[in-house]
């Protein structure tokens, strides 16, 4: 196996450098299904197989609590810049995950917090990780996919 | 980046003259993506991209794992306006960006000839400006 080179303090796209020519794309089967609107169709989340090799390889990507506190900084109202993006170069890159966890850090990264911190709260389940044989074969119908509530209660 | 580094403002050639590096370093694209919005949508290949969430027929919304150092950032793209294989003359379009854009994520929306929302089998994107 490939080893990671230290990359504490290395700028994170110069990481993803070092990934792109150094690992093989992995593709996952996970899929993440949730919910963020009544009024929406379901969306589906997508892991990249480059992204998904970093993760596996570990020692590259930043801590997830990272991209909160940027995404905090990003929300005052007065935000034009970020000036804490040494967060993502300088903060110690996390070790290997499994697959599952990667699927976590992702969800944590990429959904909204809205979704993922009460996603089992309320009437209806609102994200659910499924493989991607389980979802529709064609995409018939799409702007009105929606979490199947009994199938999961199942 | 740890398994060597070189230090240089600027590239100079023999005879074709120099180039300040920050043209490289600024003028490079931060991401690009390379996907199958049909079906299972699937990423055929990327840079700089965590996750592509297929959220309606014909609008997709990839993460990029380097932010973006601010909103202002340019984005590139082109699909051909079907499910199918072909590009023919006219068969393209240029990628409608959704209004809410943050410095990690942004939302493509795809039109058909009918300028009705279609997945398209090639979408291809770029993503140019600083990052943080």
């Amino acid at each position: 196996m490939t080893q990671t080179p230290e990359f504490q303090g290395t700028h994170l796209f110069d990481r993803l450098c070092w990934a792109k020519e150094n690992l093989d794309g992995v593709q996952s089967d996970y899929r993440v299904v949730y919910e963020d609107s009544v009024d929406e169709c379901a969306k589906i989340l997508v892991p990249d197989p480059n992204w998904m090799a970093c993760a596996l390889q570990g020692g590259i990507l930043p801590p997830v609590e990272v991209y909160h506190e940027l995404a905090k900084d990003e929300a005052q109202p007065d935000f034009t810049k970020h000036t804490r993006g040494y967060l993502l170069h300088e903060t110690q890159p996390i070790d290997a995950m499994t697959e599952e966890e990667a699927i976590e850090y992702l969800i944590k990264k990429d959904c909204p917090q809205a979704v993922w911190k009460t996603y089992n709260e309320g009437n209806r389940l609102k994200m659910v990780i499924c493989k991607k044989e389980q979802l529709p074969k064609t995409r018939e119908w799409r702007n009105a996919w929606k979490i199947d509530q009994d199938l999961i209660a199942a | 980046m740890a398994n060597g580094k070189i230090k240089a403002d600027t590239l100079e050639h023999s005879t074709a003259g120099s180039l300040d590096t920050s043209y490289v370093v600024n003028g490079s694209a931060k991401a690009w993506l390379n996907l199958n919005g049909t079906g299972t949508i699937a990423t055929r290949d990327s840079f700089n991209i965590s996750s592509v969430t297929d959220t309606n027929t014909g609008k997709y919304a990839p993460v990029l794992t380097s932010a973006m150092g601010n909103t202002n950032y340019s984005l590139a793209g082109y699909n051909n306006k079907h499910s199918g294989e072909s590009f023919y003359a006219g068969g393209g379009s240029g990628l409608g960006i959704n209004a809410f854009v943050t410095t990690t994520a942004s939302t493509y929306d795809l039109l058909s000839y009918s300028n009705a929302y279609v997945d398209s089998k090639y979408v291809y994107s770029q993503v140019f400006g600083d990052l943080a």
